[in-house]
């Protein structure tokens, strides 16, 4: 408990308000924050059963499971809205926050002289005693003190009860909170951050201000933070609107749509991720929840008044790879039961289980190794028939005799280390992606071979072959190897490339 | 470490812990942010419960408060497991607000602390679940591995 105890983990909190004079503006606080991550709204949506939570937080838990945290209604993410008033509100809430705080827990008597004081007392113990009235105070050291403070406190003291209704009103009257901005009586353009007469902020954003909102996004929030709200309460959220308004007219980055995964293939997935930028690197199940992961942040990302830029995204993303993502503590039912409480831990398919980085290949390898080799088997058979079919003898001990050489040391045990290889060789384009997805039966390709030069082509062929046990490889249960196998005898035997072209259109990357 | 957003939670939960709990309910200890202990005591005079304090032991994942903290029992000289038709004697509690399709992120410590309590309060049956022994012997799962059904709607 001692770890959380200092300034680390002091997390402002809507309890921070008890035992200060303005206790009751805990449940305003707590109005203000979101169910799910307990913080304050960032970017607050309103469901279809008009609950409000951060555009992040409703985000991931619709992707995990599609209903209201709060009702448990059923609500999709395109149908969420952006509660816009509300964002504002808890921006300005937040604005003054530090400063009501600071007001509520110590009232500037600190600054009064020493004599009447015997010790400085606990804020809260003596924003409570004045609270509680004069009357427990005796005359003594009530009075000097009284003398003795400044003008300015004294009317900050009377303003305490006030406050506790009107909370918006006389904190910016004491100058004690406003030594943050530099006191230069200007404020600052929340986009370019010049300073300057607050008349002019106006002009100046609708004429001359150079900045783009984007490249300031990054430093606007803390001078927005500790300058302007401390002064102008009013005029700051009037800034913050059109803040707002500048953003979103400016560029509205488009929100990414959801992908159903089990309709994707691992080539178009990765492609999809690359075109994205991101790395297709590792299991499918970590491609999926990587291409989910970017999804919701992005589009979270969209609904922020102060959208961070992709490189900060990425940045985000890459944290989460680090931990939820990261396979060796996801991998939840693998030895040792210790914690195994990552996204990935849940996943109970066997066909998720095998494409678990820490899956245990060697004994999958031993427990299928057979089925393995007859359809390692099988696929080289399919292939020398098909080019004994169309060729005559020539192409049969070319393709087969050289192909079998290159690849039938393979043995059942390497096969997943094979796959593992592929995942981690992401940049280098793998041989299914040399074969062109939809590229048509070339009729004349074995022709061509034929005449090539007799090297080559078993290359060609391994590298057929290499896909074929890819195929078989990759997605891992028995069931789609069996599928596969089926849909290769029913397949017209087309020659060499062709075929497992033509295997693959079928599949085209999107059904 | 759990994931930032698991922590900046959970920090707001003890800091709230930390300014109070509702009676029958105290953190025992919350060294870091994986696994927290704390006690729950029934309140009123259900007899089964009476005077006797329970340990609960919360385990939070890096996707929490996403998914369920897993939420058990754990025995010690001082600290029984209570009887329920819903608790096993190893602690495992089949309760769906702890699964998968029962949780919502918008429950807390607290508020799964108080749920187990008023379950408790609502218990008359003095009994385990069917087939506690068999279960107790023979599971090798975390709970949140178990696919319970959960079919009493009473509690």
């Amino acid at each position: 408990m001692d770890v959380f105890g200092d300034e680390a983990f002091n997390v402002p909190d809507s309890t921070d308000w008890l035992g200060t004079p303005l206790a009751c503006l805990m449940p305003v606080e707590q109005a203000f924050r979101c169910h799910v991550c307990k913080d304050f709204y960032d970017s607050p949506m309103l469901t279809s059963c008009n609950h409000t939570f951060c555009s992040l937080c409703i985000r991931r838990c619709l992707s995990v499971d599609s209903k209201c945290p709060l009702c448990r209604a059923t609500d999709q993410e395109s149908k969420l809205r952006g509660n816009w008033a509300l964002r504002e509100a808890v921006e300005a809430f937040k604005n003054s926050r530090k400063v009501l705080l600071e007001f509520a827990r110590a009232p500037p008597t600190t600054q009064a002289a020493p004599t009447g004081q015997a010790g400085p007392s606990s804020p809260s113990k003596r924003k409570a005693t004045e609270l509680e009235g004069p009357k427990e105070e005796d005359p003594e050291t009530k009075r000097p003190r009284r003398s003795t403070r400044s003008t300015r406190a004294r009317v900050a003291e009377l303003t305490a009860a006030i406050l506790q209704e009107e909370e918006e009103t006389t904190f910016a009257a004491d100058p004690d909170y406003v030594d943050q901005p530099p006191d230069d009586g200007l404020v600052a353009c929340p986009i370019c951050l010049t300073r300057m007469k607050e008349q002019q902020v106006d002009r100046h954003l609708d004429t001359s201000c150079p900045g783009s909102p984007q490249a300031a996004s990054k430093r606007r929030p803390i001078p927005a933070q500790t300058s302007q709200p401390s002064t102008f309460p009013s005029f700051n959220t009037r800034l913050t609107s059109q803040v707002t308004t500048a953003n979103q007219n400016q560029k509205p980055p488009e929100r990414l749509p959801a992908l159903a995964y089990s309709m994707l293939r691992d080539t178009a997935l990765r492609k999809k991720l690359s075109e994205l930028g991101l790395s297709t690197h590792g299991s499918r199940q970590l491609l999926e929840k990587r291409h989910k992961e970017w999804i919701t942040l992005w589009n979270a990302n969209c609904d922020s008044s102060r959208p961070k830029k992709r490189t900060e995204l990425l940045r985000d993303l890459d944290e989460w790879e680090r931990t939820v993502g990261h396979p060796s503590t996801a991998a939840g039912g693998g030895g040792g039961g210790q914690q195994g409480l990552g996204l990935m831990a849940r996943a109970q398919a066997t066909g998720a289980q095998i494409k678990d980085k820490e899956f245990d290949g060697k004994a999958w390898a031993t427990r299928y190794g057979g089925s393995f080799g007859d359809l390692i088997k099988q696929a080289r058979k399919g292939i020398k028939r098909q080019t004994l079919d169309g060729n005559g003898e020539k192409a049969d001990t070319k393709g087969g005799g050289g192909g079998e050489d290159g690849k039938e040391d393979i043995t059942p045990a390497e096969l997943p280390t094979l796959q593992a290889r592929e995942g981690e060789s992401s940049a280098a384009p793998t041989p299914m992606d040399i074969v062109p997805p939809s590229s048509p039966p070339r009729p004349g390709q074995v022709d061509d071979a034929d005449t090539e030069h007799d090297g080559q082509a078993p290359g060609k062929d391994a590298i057929a072959e290499d896909t074929a046990m890819r195929e078989q490889v990759i997605p891992g249960t028995p069931d789609k190897e069996r599928q596969w196998e089926t849909s290769q005898q029913q397949q017209p035997p087309i020659p060499g490339d062709a075929q497992l072209s033509g295997m693959k259109k079928p599949n085209p990357e999107t059904c | 470490m759990p994931v930032q957003f698991a922590a900046k939670r959970l920090g707001k939960e003890l800091n709230k812990i930390q300014n109070g709990l509702p009676p029958g309910i105290e953190l025992v200890s919350a060294d870091n942010l994986e696994e927290w202990l704390l006690d729950i005591r029934v309140l009123d005079n259900n007899p089964l419960y009476l005077n006797d304090t329970y340990r609960l032991k919360f385990r939070f994942g890096q996707s929490y408060p996403i998914e369920p903290p897993e939420v058990v029992f754990v025995k010690q000289a001082d600290r029984p497991i209570p009887i329920h038709p819903h608790i096993y004697s190893n602690g495992i509690i089949c309760l769906d607000l702890l699964g998968q399709q029962g949780w919502s992120p918008v429950q807390s410590v607290e508020s799964v602390c108080m749920s187990l309590q008023s379950m408790l309060t609502g218990n008359t049956k003095n009994e385990r679940p069917p087939g506690d022994e068999e279960f107790v012997r023979a599971n090798k799962q975390r709970p949140k591995d178990i696919e319970f059904y959960y079919h009493d709607n009473t509690v």
